[in-house]
């Protein structure tokens, strides 16, 4: 029944919807698909060396089958582009009889420009969630756009991380000085964010104090900040006001806003006994592997020379800090967690399979997309999806179903309703330089969170559940009897309920209705008097769903 | 962790217990064999009795000390600002601040703040945590860290609402989002997004739908996510139906009790903080910005004070009045305060090393100031009060022991308040 049912409603959204128009004009500027790479011997070599591993020999029962192609198809689409495949999309999907047509959506996917731009939104978070002070967020859109061109253009990661090392430039035009003008230049804040955002190593916690399990000292910590002494991120000024900030080398000491007097242009490490007192004065010295300099060097030569040695094939937690991340993202958990918090000293779940992947990405160059590739054509990654173990049942014997990020989640909205929500909460973002920002700012504040923190340890909230429910220009973007919203036009052009029931499953949930789902949402629309308000109903309630916000 | 732990954990959820303290206490528990609701109940019902709750009046951009609560006359730093005597005997403030004066019997006033930090950003961070900004922990704000310590389970209001956006004043950081300000963009309006759209029984009607939904639920979401989202859902809507919610609206009080807070912006929030405060919030914050007098500080101090005076006053006298003072902690801060010396453009800039704020309520004995500053207004002379004696001395007030560890995601405990002493003469 359903087959028919999607085929005729593909048909009618073809010919009709102009959402759909643009998403064949986007695929049309991309150009034809490129040679698939992953050797498929890889992703099946992952899934037996965990099978080996965790010895799933013994859970054989536990293992998650795979998923339908309809699930394939929604999380694939999340993960990649942060939308829903459209209702034709599925049905082309699903009746494409090809056997390797999940390995040719990936690599459709990865060659989609929005590919770029979800995770370059990804990115912009890890890094600006962690800003010590507001007036950074002049990074956040020249990060994302830096970022989306990046990954668009398959840039290797060591690079991309050499250029934020290495930043310099007015901040509002060099999105790559995001990790720097974050921590506004303070070296000790820099090199730990240098470190845990690229080495997924905290090894801040030896600021302080030596960490009685933890293999790095203090000193270490101190020799890592002492790449950073020389930085400065310093007003820009138009007419003699302030009106934007700087990231520049200071070779003869930054200045500090607030302060007086510069900063040395060496580091020092604070004597615990007398804080008050300047310290002992270190010369840098890179912990992963004891590359150093001399003391006197100048900031450029400090930061180029750090760059190289971070992003070194003999520096393994590079590689690894970006494999475990972006498989903890697409699986649902890392091999190490949290996902920033690796070490000599942590111990990750299935290290050799780790290891594996960590190594023949730095063995393709750390290309990103290869990586993205060769982890979706795992069995571990398609599998169904179920919510996150307990301790002590097994690992990765399935796929873990995970809260959407704010972005993807407006995205969705915006799909599933076929608008722009210029300010979907009902507020206009405030006047001021966070007024800029713009609407997509501010729904991040109410869905956001920071991503390096574990997924399951992210909670819904009140004003989420408010906003979903009461949001005024979310509602008026769900009202049947008007010719501009999309749900007027499909409740006109519709005339069989079943046909939009399905429909709205689609275009919210990206899948058809359950047969008992189906007959609620029939039994509704009959006993509503007003057929508009019926689907007003109805699509308020989908928005309003659980499964609305996870992707599985 | 599994969902069904979280999901006992919502029904048992009294705001002591956040899901990694709950690990923690599972861990530390199961041997004494302490159940974890012992020892929840245990904790709620020893928070229940107190009650206790807390208004943050912060004055964004850093208030001069010297046009408020520590004025110079007798001295060039002191500007054109005069001194008034106070209902207190021997204590003279601002001439700025009249109506509050005839309050300062409910006042402590501290002159002999100390920080090392003079910059806006890690200033109010450091005011509102007790810490420096960094970028491996992201700690919570004041109102985040009061709430989730002894918030109203009962209540069907958020427990923390901050009125008026501001920059660098945290959030729920590691606590997690649940903690988070409840933000109301002006006081004169509602809160955003707290009104159905449709009326009462079509909301109704669509939150039945909604349930007969996610009913039907196939496998693709596992029940306890669904479960966890429901009583979500079932907590927003309780809330948006709640008469509780009046507590916001600021068009329901008398004209005289409007009148008498004044009708600006920041009176308003004061009012909506005391009704907020009657009808079971914990923390409610309200800003007074503009503080930042590089230039025109004389004018522009007087100016504030104008803004501030009456609703400060007020808010104090109706918070007596009401029998609300004893468990209401109302604390008066900025990020630092003004240099005394006076610049070229007749302003005053930022002064971490010698500045004032003041407590009022829960069980703050009125009538005192604590510190002097020398009669430049350059040093503190005796008491010297660091942010962390501040934050502690806060904390005490409310009843809350800021030594209390809360974990951070990477397992580190972390105290509400790392060093410092209370202020005991506050209390005294």
């Amino acid at each position: 029944m359903f087959a028919r049912l999607l085929l005729f409603v593909a048909a009618i959204a073809l010919g009709t919807s102009p959402l759909l128009a643009a998403e064949a004009n986007k695929t049309a500027t991309q150009n034809a698909l490129p040679k698939v790479t992953t050797p498929p011997s890889l992703a099946t070599r992952i899934d037996q060396q965990l099978a080996t591993e965790l010895d799933w020999a013994k859970v054989k029962d536990q293992l998650a089958p795979r998923t339908s192609d309809e699930v394939f198809l929604r999380r694939v689409y999340l993960d990649l582009v942060g939308e829903l495949p459209s209702p034709s999309e599925l049905t082309l999907f699903a009746f494409d009889p090809a056997a390797d047509k999940r390995t040719k959506i990936v690599e459709k996917l990865l060659n989609d420009v929005r590919y770029g731009r979800n995770w370059a939104r990804y990115w912009r978070d890890v890094i600006m969630y962690r800003r010590t002070e507001d007036r950074a967020l002049l990074v956040a859109a020249p990060l994302e756009e830096y970022l989306t061109q990046q990954f668009n253009t398959n840039v290797g990661w060591d690079r991309i991380a050499q250029t934020f090392v290495e930043a310099t430039g007015n901040v509002q035009e060099h999105g790559e000085t995001a990790v720097i003008v974050a921590q506004m230049a303070e070296p000790v804040d820099v090199a730990s964010e240098m470190s845990r955002i690229f080495l997924g190593v905290q090894i801040q916690c030896a600021q302080c104090h030596d960490h009685p399990t933890d293999r790095w000292k203090r000193q270490q910590f101190h020799e890592f900040a002492a790449f950073f002494p020389r930085i400065s991120a310093r007003p820009v000024l138009i007419n003699g006001q302030p009106r934007g900030i700087e990231i520049a080398s200071a070779d003869f000491g930054a200045r500090r806003p607030g302060m007086m007097g510069r900063r040395d242009p060496e580091h020092y490490m604070p004597d615990l006994k007398d804080p008050s007192a300047k310290g002992t004065m270190v010369a840098p010295v890179f912990f992963a592997t004891g590359r150093k300099l001399t003391t006197g060097k100048s900031d450029s030569e400090r930061r180029d020379s750090l760059a190289e040695w971070l992003t070194a094939r003999e520096n393994t937690w590079f590689a690894r800090a970006f494999v475990n991340r972006v498989w903890a993202e697409l699986i649902g958990e890392g091999f190490y967690e949290p996902i920033d918090d690796l070490g000599p000293d942590r111990k990750p779940t299935a290290p050799q399979t780790m290891e594996l992947l960590a190594r023949e990405f730095v063995d393709h160059k750390h290309d990103v997309k290869w990586l993205y590739r060769t982890i979706m054509a795992t069995e571990t990654y398609q599998r169904e999806a179920r919510p996150r173990r307990l301790e002590h049942q097994p690992a990765f014997v399935a796929n873990c179903a995970q809260r959407l990020r704010a972005d993807q989640i407006l995205d969705v909205l915006q799909g599933a309703l076929g608008v722009e929500l210029a300010s979907i909460g009902g507020t206009a973002p405030p006047i001021g330089p966070l007024g800029r920002l713009g609407a997509r700012f501010f729904f991040g504040q109410t869905f956001g969170y920071d991503p390096s923190v574990r997924r399951d340890e992210v909670t819904n909230t009140i004003p989420q559940a408010l906003m979903l429910m009461n949001g005024g220009m979310l509602n008026d973007a769900i009202k049947a009897r008007s010719p501009v919203t999309q749900l007027g036009r499909l409740v006109n052009q519709t005339p069989d309920d079943e046909e939009l029931v399905v429909e709205l499953y689609l275009r919210t949930l990206g899948r058809e209705p359950n047969e008992r789902e189906l007959s609620a949402s029939l039994t509704h629309v009959r006993q509503t008097k007003d057929r508009a308000e019926a689907y007003e109903d109805l699509l308020w309630a989908l928005l309003n769903r659980t499964e609305f916000v996870y992707r599985n | 962790m599994s969902l069904q732990y979280r999901s006992q954990l919502t029904v048992n959820r009294d705001g002591v217990v956040g899901r990694r303290d709950f690990l923690k206490l599972v861990g530390a528990t199961g041997s004494a064999g302490l159940s974890l609701t012992d020892h929840v109940s245990l904790h709620a019902a020893e928070l229940r009795k107190q009650g206790m709750a807390c208004i943050l009046l912060w004055m964004g951009g850093g208030p001069s000390q010297l046009d408020t609560f520590d004025p110079k006359p007798g001295h060039a730093n002191g500007g054109d600002v005069k001194a008034i005597a106070t209902r207190t005997t021997g204590v003279q403030w601002s001439a700025n601040l009249p109506q509050l004066a005839e309050q300062s019997d409910k006042l402590a006033v501290f002159r002999s703040l100390t920080t090392k930090e003079g910059n806006h950003q890690r200033a109010s961070y450091l005011l509102h945590t007790s810490y420096v900004p960094s970028s491996s922990v992201n700690y919570p704000t004041l109102g985040s860290a009061v709430a989730h310590a002894i918030r109203n389970p009962t209540s069907e209001l958020p427990a923390f609402v901050r009125i008026g956006r501001t920059q660098n004043s945290g959030n729920g950081g590691f606590l997690g989002t649940e903690f988070d300000a409840f933000q109301m963009n002006s006081a004169t309006r509602m809160p955003d997004n707290v009104r159905p759209t449709t009326d009462e029984h079509r909301y109704q009607r669509r939150l039945g739908l909604l349930g007969k939904l996610e009913d039907s639920s196939g496998p693709e979401i596992a029940a306890g996510q669904i479960a966890d989202h429901r009583k979500l859902y079932e907590q927003a809507s309780r809330m948006v139906l709640s008469p509780s919610m009046q507590a916001f609206d600021v068009s329901r009080e008398a004209d005289k009790v409007r009148d008498a807070y004044g009708r600006g912006e920041f009176g308003t929030g004061c009012l909506v903080a005391r009704r907020l405060i009657e009808t079971g919030v914990t923390f409610v914050e309200v800003s007074l910005g503009n503080w930042d007098t590089h230039d025109n500080n004389g004018q522009r101090c007087a100016d504030l004070c104008g803004q501030l005076d009456r609703p400060f006053a007020y808010l104090l006298e109706d918070l007596s009045q009401r029998g609300l003072l004893d468990r209401t902690l109302v604390v008066w801060m900025g990020e630092f305060g003004r240099t005394p010396r006076l610049n070229p453009r007749g302003g005053r800039d930022h002064y971490p090393r010698a500045f004032s704020a003041a407590l009022a309520g829960a069980g703050v004995r009125g009538g005192q100031v604590i510190g002097t500053t020398s009669a430049n207004g350059e040093d503190v002379d005796d008491t010297p009060v660091t942010e962390k004696d501040f934050l502690q001395t806060i904390y005490k007030g409310l009843k809350i022991d800021a030594g209390r560890e809360n974990m951070s995601p990477i397992g580190r405990p972390i105290k509400l308040v790392d060093g410092g002493e209370p202020v005991a003469a506050a209390f005294a």
